[in-house]
């Protein structure tokens, strides 16, 4: 067992305030706890995890819940997650599809999350304290495109922020890998998002450009 | 009443635990005597993160009031900016993302400051996760977005800089200088932009354009069987929950 401690700034742009105040109504809580993958880990979100004071958006679970509100909601037609729409409106079936065993731990201090077969998803301390919510919402499609059965096939090119000639990168954009889902649902966030502000929007096209720059073996040509 | 999820499967081993530190708000504003000032920044910077039908609506509000002391509030926020600690990634970009909707000739030499800055070397045992010096080229790709929109108000100097930074050893960032010069630059600034990326055999530069998502090839969802229990609908966005901690 591992124990873990974060300094959390109460007032800062990650979002976690003001979605706090939406997520806390039980209605929210059931479907998000019954659809990302949360039923049957309790135990996992207990123990100063938030289990028990899910409102509270200083602790993980209520971090992680705005990312499911902002994953279902923030397509302005929310209601439409055909395959056919834009990824903005079916990357929260992508997810409540794929991933069905979410839990949280506490990771080495800087890991975000990791993905294992058969719908385990693992997510860590820099998934709650070091993302803002977007950028949850675009590691839990990033995560469901790997349970999806796409690994990453290519090392990352030279100069790439993510470790240049490691593995780990995409081959192409065309190669619709977990990078490509990541950085196109953060594009189309950017593009049409709704219910939030222009600045979250620009945090998710700075985060899908330093994506599409980084995370591809042959850069796909174009940006945000 | 406290809301509540339902009981779970308890788990055979153990678990690992979280505690938490609460802090009122992530920068310390010494040496910035005007409270009322650093209360609407503040502010400004928590609206950023708003959420809702009417959250751009508040965001707007929040800026506007700092238009009215945008002097003051460029010299406050040039000087938090260089005391936050540097793995404050977050709270260091929204510091940032204020010049770029503020615009103000005041700014430029903190932005090229920012641009000029030794990017520290990775702090993230995996970067494939969670680079540090990802999020510190979002910084820097940020201050360029806000010498860009300087420059579309044809502040001169910006362009300068932005030329100069079209050669940041830094891929993204000479990307992000490159698109803004061509966007916003002069016809002579832009044949200089070329004379420059000739010089370095990078011209392959100038083809990186924005674009709009819709003209780039989209991502295939569904290829596998959906399981019934899993098609249930969401309920409305708007329900009224009760005050968050």
């Amino acid at each position: 067992m591992a124990s873990c401690t974060y300094t959390v700034p109460d007032k800062s742009a990650s979002g976690d305030n003001f979605y706090g105040a939406v997520i806390c109504n039980q209605i929210y809580i059931d479907y998000f706890w019954n659809t990302y993958g949360f039923s049957g880990n309790k135990a996992y979100w207990d123990d100063g995890w938030g289990w028990d004071d899910c409102c509270n958006t200083n602790k993980a679970l209520g971090r992680a819940f705005n990312a499911c509100y902002l994953l279902t909601y923030s397509a302005s037609d929310y209601a439409n997650d055909s395959w056919s729409s834009p990824i903005l409106n079916w990357g929260r079936r992508l997810v409540r599809e794929n991933i069905d065993d979410l839990r949280s731990k506490c990771g080495d201090g800087s890991a975000i999350a990791r993905s294992f077969s058969g719908g385990l998803v693992e997510v860590y301390l820099g998934f709650f304290y070091s993302k803002d919510v977007p950028g949850r919402a675009e590691t839990l499609v990033h995560e469901s495109r790997h349970q999806d059965g796409q690994a990453h096939n290519a090392n990352f090119p030279t100069g790439s922020v993510f470790g240049a000639g490691k593995s780990g990168a995409d081959s192409t954009w065309g190669y619709e890998g977990a990078w490509m889902y990541g950085a196109l649902y953060l594009w189309w966030f950017y593009a049409a998002g709704a219910r939030t502000t222009s600045a979250l929007r620009d945090r998710a096209r700075q985060r899908g450009n330093l994506v599409i720059d980084n995370a591809f073996a042959t850069h796909p040509g174009f940006s945000i | 009443m406290k809301t509540r999820q339902g009981t779970d499967t308890p788990v055979v081993g153990s678990v690992d635990t979280l505690k938490i530190k609460v802090v009122e708000h992530p920068f310390s504003f010494r040496d910035s005597p005007d409270e009322h000032l650093t209360a609407l920044i503040v502010t400004a910077i928590n609206h950023m993160g708003g959420v809702g039908e009417h959250a751009e609506e508040a965001y707007q509000r929040a800026l506007a009031a700092l238009r009215d002391h945008v002097d003051a509030v460029v010299k406050t926020v040039a000087a938090e900016y260089s005391r936050v600690p540097e793995n404050q990634y977050l709270d260091r970009w929204s510091l940032v993302q204020l010049f770029a909707e503020l615009p103000h000739p005041s700014a430029l030499a903190t932005l090229e400051r920012i641009l000029a800055s030794d990017i520290p070397p990775e702090r993230s045992k995996d970067p494939h996760g969670h680079s540090t010096v990802g999020e510190e080229v979002m910084i820097r790709t940020t201050a360029v977005d806000a010498l860009a929109r300087l420059h579309a108000a044809k502040i001169v100097e910006a362009g300068r800089i932005l030329l100069r930074y079209a050669e940041h050893p830094t891929f993204s960032i000479r990307r992000a200088c490159v698109q803004a010069v061509m966007e916003t630059g002069s016809p002579d600034e832009q044949k200089n932009l070329q004379k420059i990326l000739q010089k370095r055999g990078e011209t392959s530069l100038l083809e990186i354009r924005r674009r709009d998502v819709r003209e780039v090839p989209q991502a295939t969802g569904g290829r596998f069987i959906v399981r019934d229990d899993r098609k249930n609908e969401p309920p409305s966005p708007g329900l009224k929950g009760r005050p968050a901690i």
